[in-house]
C-alpha cells in the first residue's frame, strides 16, 4: 500500500527505467515471434521471386536503347552467398528470446524482488505456463499423434519442429508477467508489458482466426499467386522465374481475348440493365401498392437459387428445339430465329438474360431500401411545390441516392468479375469458346490444363480489374469520410 | 382583435367532402400493376417450366414445348433424379450430393458463425491496435476474386491432409464466409449501446462472459440473419465444391451440373429439371420461410452498414 | 375579417385507428394559430390534412372560401415548413427556392424578384449559392421558410420548425418568426409541443388531445380560464395545483377547509355545484404579508424546497394533497416551517369531477 503514493506522484526515475526495460522485453518477444513466423511459414521462396522480379525489371530498364544491366545473375550469386553466410539467421528467434529473458532479469533487479504470494498477475502468468506445458506435451506425444492420418502427421511435424520454441516463448512471457506482478509500482498504472500481455490479450486471441485468415489467406495468398504468376509453373508450382512471359502468352491467347470481350459485353450490359431495371422496379414497389410483399417475394426468389440452377433452367427455356424459338415458330412465325445457346454470336446475351433474372431482385431490394431511407418530408415538400412524381424522382431522389447507387454498382461489379457458375451450367463456355469468361479460364488452366502459371497470371489480371473499381470506391467511401 | 367565439364553426357545405374519389382503373394504376404483373410473369416462368417439365414423360417432352402443361403427370423423373441418375461411376442419383451438401452445410454454418461472431465482437467492443488493418484486409477479401486465392488454399488444405475431403470444404467455407459475416456482426455489435458493455465490465465480467451472457442473447436476430445468409450461400456454392472436393464428396450443385451437362447418353430433360428443382429446394424453402429476414440479410450483407 | 381556413367535421383514420375525430377549426385571415399538444395527439396529421398531403376520411377543408378538400397541395395556396427542413440537398439555396417556381413556368424575372425579396426578408442573400450541407441548422430553417415564402401564398403551415435547433437559436428564430408574421400579415398555422413557443407566438392556441381540440382561444384566455382540467394541467409551469372537494352554496369545501368563491365567474353549468376539482396556479399563491390581503388565507407546513434561481418552489400539503407555490429566493424556508399562504379564488379554476369541464 505504501507504494501507491510513490506511484501516484511517480515521475521518478525508477518507473521510467522500468518502463523502458519493459518495452525492451516486449520488443525482443515480438522480434522472436516474427522471425519464427517468417521461418515457419516459409516466405523465403516468395521473397526470392519478388527479388527476381525487381532484378529483372532493373535489367530491362533500358532495354529500349539496347542496354542491359546484368543484375539478374548478380542477384543470383548474391542470393547464394547470402544463403550461405546468413545461415546463422535461423537461430535469430532463439537469440531474440534469450535477449528477452535477459531483460526480464534486468526487470527483476530493478523491481523489488519477486513474490509469488500476493502477486497480482500470478493468475495471468499461470495461463502462459499452462500454454507452455501443453505445447511440451504435444511435442512429447507427437510420435503417437503421428499415426492419426495425414492431419496427425501435420500436427506432429509442427509440434516437433516448433514446440520447443513456442514453449520457451510462453515461459519467458510468464516469467515477465510474474516479475512485473511482484512490484507495487505499477499497480495503478499498467506498463507496456502488462497492457500487451494481459490488457486485452483475450480479445486478440479471439480475433486470431480473423488475423490469420486476413494475413495468411487473403493477403498472403494473393501475394503468393501474384509472385508465382511470374514463374513457368505447370502441374506444380515451381520457382523458375520467367518474368512477364505468362502475361505475354495470356494476351496472345484467342480464348483469353474472347473471355475478356465477353466479360466486357456482359459486364457493361448487366450493370446498366440491373441498375435501371432494379431502380424502376423499386420505384414501382414504392408506390404504396397492394400486395407489395407478394411482388417483392416473386422478384427476389431467383436470388435465393444457385447460379447452377439458374443456368440449367435457362438453358432449357432457350433450347431451340423445345423452348422459346420453337414456340414462336409453332404459332406461325416460321422463320423466327432466337437461339442464344448454340449461336456463337449471341450466346452471351442468353447468359445475360439469365443473369438479369437472377440478380435484378437484389438490386431492386437495395434500391427499395434506399428509397425508403429518404426523408418523408422531402416528398411532402416536393408535392407542395407541385413537382410531378417523375420529376421528383429524377431531379431530387436519384441524386440523393447516389451512395446507394455507388454501393450497388460496386457489389454488381465485384459479382460480374467472378461470374463462373452460370457459364459452366448454361453453356459450358460454348459453343466452341464463344461464351468463355476469365474465371473459367483460370479454373480450366489451373485444375484441368495443368498450366498453373497461366492460371496465376489470368487470376492476377482479374484481381487487377477488381482493384481498378475497388480502390477509387474505397477512397471515396472511407478516405472521404475522414476528411469531411 | 379576433372575434370568433370558441367552437363556433360553419357547418359542412355541399361540394367535395371526405376522401378524394379515385378511379380503380386510373392510368397510374394500370401502368404500375400492369408492369408489375408482367415482370412477375417473367420471374415466375422459369419456375413453372421447371415444374411442368419435371412432371412430363420423355415422349411428351419431345412432342410438346417447354411451357405446355403435362397431359399425364408422372413422378418417375423425380425418383430417377433422386436415386438413379448417373454421374461418372456413381449411379445413386442426387441423394449422394444431397447427403454431402448436408454434411458440409451444418458444420460450415456453425463454425463460420461462431468464428465470425467472436471476431465481430472483438472488433466492435475490444478495439485493439492494428484491428482496423486486419479488418480492412478482410473486407477487401470479400471483393477480391476468389480465383486469386484458390491455389494457395489448395496448398494449405494439402498440407493439412484434408484436400478433397468434406472437412476441407468446411474449412474453406469458414474462411471465405468470414469477411461478410464479420462485417455483419461487427456492425450489429457496434450498434449495441456502449453503456451496456461498460456496465458489464464494471460488474467484473470478462471477454467471454460479456459475449455469452450479454451480447449473444441480445443479438438473436442477427444470428438468424447470419444463418440464412450462410445456408443459402454454402448450399448454392459451386466453385469451391468443384475445386476442393472429389467426385465422391461433391456437393449437390456440382453433382447436378455433372448430371445435366454430361455428354454421354441421351438427354433426359425431365430428369434434369427434377434434379434442378431438388437442388434449388433447400434455399427456396429457407427463402420462403424467412421472408423479411432474408431481405434484411442480403441488405446487411451487401451494403456495408 | 374573413375566414382563411375552415376545417369542418374532419375525420382521419389510418386503417381502423381514428387519429382525428370530427375536428372543427375556424381560422381568421391573418391570424397566427398554434396547434399545441403532447406528442402523438395528431397535430402533424391535422396540418398534413390541411396541406392536402393526407387523404382525409370525412369532412371538408376550406381555404380562402374555397372548398379544397380534393385539391392538390400545390393548388391550395399554401406553403409549408418542416421540422427536418426537407431541403433538396444537391441543389443550391437558390435552386431550392426556385425549383417549385420554375416548375410553375413563371418568367425568370419574376422568379428572381421573388427570390430577392425572400432572401432580403430572411437575410440569406449571402447563402444563395451554397448547398444546404454547408449551412447551419438555423440557416437551413431560414431557407426552408424562404421556400414557402417565394410561393407567394396566403397560408403558411409550420410543423415544429424549431424543434431541431438548440435553445438559443430557437429563441432567436422565434422572435424572427413573430416579426415575419407582423410584416407579411399572412395566416400561419404553427405546430409545436413547446408551450412557451405557443404562448409567445400565437394569436390563438388550439390545444389538442387524442385527435380533438380541447380548447381554442387566446393565450391569455387559455392561461386564465382553461376549459377543462387537461388544458389547466398542460399549460403553465410549474403546473397547476389541484384539490379535490365539493362546490355548494358559493363555496368550495374540502377536508377541513372552506373556500368562499366570491368573484369567481361560473359557467352556466357550473352554478349547480357538485363534486369538483379546485385548481390554483402556484404563481397565484401569495405568502407572508401579501397573503394577508387575500380573500382566502391559511397556514401550511413546508415539506420540501426546490431552489430554482430567482424563485424557490415550495412543496407543502393542503387538505391532504400535495401543493406547491413560489417564494422569493431570499426567503430561507426549511422542512417543518409554518408558512401562511393566501390566494384570490377569482383567479382559480373549478372543474366538474366527472367530465372535468370548467364550472
Ligand atoms: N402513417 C401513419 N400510419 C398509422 N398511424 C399513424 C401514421 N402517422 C401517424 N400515425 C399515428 O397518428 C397519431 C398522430 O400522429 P402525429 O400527427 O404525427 O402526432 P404529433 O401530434 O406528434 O404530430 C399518432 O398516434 C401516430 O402513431
Ligand atoms: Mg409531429
Amino acid at each position: 500500500m505504501a507504494d501507491t503514493t510513490s506511484s501516484l506522484s511517480g515521475t521518478g526515475s525508477v518507473p521510467q527505467t522500468r518502463d523502458r526495460t519493459e518495452r525492451r522485453v516486449l520488443l525482443s518477444l515480438v522480434l522472436a515471434f516474427v522471425t519464427w513466423l517468417i521461418q515457419a511459414v516459409g516466405v523465403g521462396p516468395v521473397l526470392n521471386l519478388l527479388g527476381q522480379a525487381v532484378a529483372l525489371g532493373i535489367e530491362n530498364l533500358f532495354g529500349w536503347v539496347h542496354i542491359r544491366i546484368p543484375v539478374l545473375s548478380a542477384y543470383q550469386s548474391l542470393l547464394d552467398t547470402a544463403t550461405e553466410t546468413l545461415g546463422f539467421l535461423r537461430y535469430l528467434p532463439w537469440a531474440a528470446l534469450a535477449l528477452a529473458a535477459l531483460f526480464v532479469g534486468l526487470l527483476f533487479r530493478q523491481g523489488d524482488g519477486f513474490r509469488w504470494a500476493g502477486n497480482r498477475l500470478a493468475r495471468k502468468s499461470v495461463g502462459w505456463i499452462v500454454a507452455a506445458a501443453l505445447l511440451l506435451l504435444a511435442m512429447a506425444l507427437s510420435s503417437l499423434i503421428d499415426d492419426y492420418g495425414k492431419v496427425g502427421k501435420v500436427v506432429a511435424g509442427f509440434a516437433t519442429r516448433n514446440g520447443a520454441f513456442l514453449a520457451a516463448f510462453c515461459l519467458v512471457a510468464a516469467l515477465a508477467l510474474a516479475v512485473i506482478g511482484s512490484s507495487g509500482i505499477l499497480v495503478t498504472r499498467a506498463g507496456a508489458l502488462e497492457r500487451v500481455l494481459v490488457g486485452n490479450v483475450t480479445a486478440k486471441v479471439a480475433a486470431l482466426p480473423m488475423i490469420l485468415v486476413a494475413m495468411g489467406i487473403f493477403f498472403g495468398g494473393t501475394i503468393w499467386t501474384i509472385a508465382y504468376s511470374f514463374t513457368n509453373s505447370k502441374l506444380l508450382p515451381k520457382e523458375h522465374f520467367v518474368g512477364f512471359d505468362q502475361y505475354a502468352r495470356l494476351w496472345g491467347e484467342p480464348r483469353w481475348m474472347v473471355s475478356i470481350e465477353n466479360l466486357a459485353i456482359y459486364g457493361v450490359l448487366s450493370l446498366i440493365f440491373q441498375l435501371v431495371i432494379g431502380f424502376l422496379l423499386a420505384v414501382l414497389l414504392d408506390q404504396k401498392i397492394r400486395f407489395e410483399n407478394t411482388f417483392r417475394t416473386i422478384l427476389l426468389y431467383p436470388f435465393a437459387l444457385s447460379f447452377i440452377v439458374t443456368g440449367l433452367v435457362w438453358q432449357w427455356i432457350l433450347n431451340p428445339d423445345f423452348g422459346v424459338q420453337h414456340i414462336v415458330r409453332s404459332i406461325g412465325f416460321e422463320s423466327f430465329v432466337f437461339d442464344p445457346i448454340y449461336d456463337a454470336s449471341i450466346v452471351i446475351y442468353g447468359v445475360l438474360l439469365a443473369a438479369l433474372w437472377q440478380g435484378t431482385g437484389l438490386v431492386m431490394c437495395l434500391m427499395l431500401a434506399g428509397l425508403r431511407g429518404i426523408d418523408e418530408d422531402i416528398w411532402k415538400a416536393a408535392r407542395i411545390d407541385g413537382i410531378p412524381a417523375w420529376k421528383t424522382y429524377l431531379m431530387i431522389i436519384v441524386p440523393m441516392m447516389r451512395p446507394v447507387f455507388i454501393t450497388t454498382l460496386v457489389i454488381i461489379a465485384a459479382g460480374i468479375v467472378k461470374v463462373y457458375d452460370l457459364i459452366v451450367a448454361q453453356t459450358s463456355g460454348g459453343p466452341g469458346i464463344a461464351s468463355e469468361v476469365p474465371a473459367k479460364y483460370v479454373y480450366d488452366k489451373m485444375f484441368l490444363g495443368q498450366n498453373l502459371g497461366q492460371g496465376f497470371a489470368a487470376s492476377t489480371m482479374m484481381l487487377l480489374s477488381v482493384l481498378i473499381v475497388l480502390i477509387p470506391w474505397a477512397y471515396l467511401e472511407f478516405g472521404g469520410k475522414k476528411r469531411g | 382583435m379576433v372575434d370568433i367565439a370558441p367552437h363556433a364553426h360553419q357547418p359542412v357545405a355541399d361540394g367535395p367532402r371526405g376522401k378524394r374519389p379515385k378511379p380503380l382503373f386510373s392510368l397510374r394504376n394500370i401502368v404500375v400493376y400492369g408492369t408489375l404483373l408482367l415482370v412477375s410473369a417473367y420471374y415466375l416462368v422459369p419456375l413453372y417450366v421447371m415444374i411442368v417439365t419435371s412432371l412430363k414423360t420423355m415422349e411428351e417432352v419431345r412432342l410438346g414445348n417447354v411451357f405446355s402443361f403435362p397431359r399425364d403427370i408422372t413422378f418417375a423423373p423425380w425418383v430417377k433424379a433422386w436415386a438413379e441418375a448417373c454421374t461418372g461411376l456413381n449411379c445413386d442419383g442426387l441423394s449422394r450430393g444431397f447427403a454431402n451438401s448436408v454434411w458440409i452445410l451444418v458444420p460450415s454454418v456453425l463454425l463460420s458463425i461462431i468464428v465470425a461472431s467472436v471476431n465481430g465482437y472483438a472488433l466492435a467492443n475490444w478495439k485493439f491496435k492494428g484491428a482496423d488493418i486486419f479488418f480492412t484486409i478482410l473486407i477487401f477479401g470479400a471483393f477480391i476474386p476468389y480465383q486469386v486465392m484458390l491455389y494457395p488454399v489448395v496448398i494449405v488444405l494439402r498440407e493439412l491432409g484434408v484436400y478433397g475431403t468434406r472437412t476441407g470444404l468446411v474449412i474453406v467455407h469458414t474462411i471465405f464466409g468470414m469477411p461478410i459475416l464479420t462485417l455483419l456482426f461487427r456492425n450489429y455489435f457496434t450498434s449495441v449501446p456502449e453503456e451496456i458493455f461498460k456496465a458489464a465490465r464494471v460488474d467484473g465480467a470478462g471477454f467471454w462472459t460479456i459475449f455469452l451472457k450479454i451480447m449473444m442473447p441480445m443479438s438473436l436476430p442477427i444470428f438468424v440473419v447470419a444463418v440464412i445468409l450462410q445456408v443459402t450461400g454454402i448450399w448454392n456454392d459451386f466453385l469451391f465444391g468443384v475445386v476442393y472436393t472429389k467426385p465422391d464428396t461433391y456437393p449437390m450443385t456440382v453433382q447436378l451440373n455433372n448430371i445435366v451437362n454430361s455428354v454421354q447418353g441421351t438427354k433426359e430433360y425431365n430428369v434434369n429439371m427434377a434434379a434442378t428443382i431438388l437442388t434449388g429446394l433447400v434455399p427456396l424453402v429457407v427463402y420462403f420461410i424467412s421472408g423479411k429476414l432474408f431481405v434484411r440479410g442480403i441488405a446487411a450483407g451487401a451494403v456495408k452498414g | 375579417m374573413g375566414t382563411s381556413i375552415s376545417v369542418r367535421d374532419l375525420v382521419l383514420s389510418f386503417g381502423s385507428v381514428q387519429v382525428l375525430k370530427k375536428l372543427n377549426l375556424e381560422v381568421a385571415d391573418g391570424e397566427f394559430i398554434v396547434l399545441l399538444g403532447s406528442s402523438g395527439c395528431g397535430k402533424s396529421t391535422l396540418l398534413n390534412c390541411i396541406a392536402g398531403l393526407l387523404d382525409i376520411t370525412d369532412g371538408q377543408i376550406w381555404i380562402k372560401e374555397k372548398n379544397v378538400t380534393w385539391a392538390e397541395p400545390k393548388d391550395r395556396g399554401i406553403g409549408m415548413v418542416f421540422q427536418s427542413y426537407a431541403l433538396y440537398p444537391q441543389m443550391t439555396v437558390r435552386g431550392n427556392l426556385s425549383f417549385g417556381l420554375k416548375n410553375q413556368r413563371l418568367p425568370k424575372a419574376e422568379i428572381d424578384k421573388r427570390i430577392a425579396r425572400a432572401a432580403d426578408v430572411l437575410q440569406i442573400e449571402a447563402l444563395l449559392d451554397r448547398k444546404p450541407g454547408a449551412l447551419s441548422g438555423g440557416q437551413r430553417q431560414r431557407v426552408a421558410i424562404g421556400r414557402a415564402l417565394v410561393r407567394d401564398v396566403d397560408v403558411f403551415l409550420f410543423d415544429e420548425p424549431l424543434s431541431n435547433l438548440d435553445a438559443k437559436l430557437r429563441a432567436d428564430l422565434r422572435v424572427e418568426l413573430k416579426r415575419l408574421h407582423n410584416q407579411l400579415e399572412n395566416t400561419m398555422i404553427y405546430v409545436t409541443h413547446d408551450q412557451v413557443e405557443a404562448m409567445t407566438l400565437a394569436d390563438r392556441i388550439a390545444i389538442m388531445r387524442g385527435g380533438q381540440i380541447m380548447q381554442f382561444a387566446s393565450p391569455k384566455e387559455i392561461y386564465s380560464r382553461p376549459a377543462n382540467r387537461y388544458v389547466a394541467d398542460f399549460i403553465g409551469s410549474p403546473a397547476m395545483n389541484f384539490v379535490e372537494g365539493t362546490v355548494a352554496d358559493g363555496a368550495f369545501t374540502c377536508a377541513g377547509h372552506s373556500i368562499p368563491l366570491d368573484g369567481y365567474e361560473f359557467t352556466p353549468t357550473g352554478r349547480a355545484g357538485g363534486p369538483a376539482w379546485f385548481g390554483i396556479r402556484p404563481e397565484h399563491i401569495q405568502t407572508g404579508e401579501q397573503a394577508e390581503a387575500m380573500p382566502f388565507r391559511t397556514e401550511v407546513e413546508v415539506d420540501l424546497c426546490e431552489p430554482m434561481g430567482a424563485e424557490t418552489q415550495v412543496w407543502a400539503s393542503f387538505a391532504d394533497m400535495q401543493f406547491r407555490f413560489l417564494v422569493d429566493f431570499a426567503l430561507d424556508l426549511k422542512r417543518g416551517d409554518k408558512v401562511s399562504v393566501g390566494f384570490d379564488p377569482a383567479r382559480a379554476s373549478l372543474f366538474h369531477k366527472g367530465n372535468e369541464e370548467r364550472m
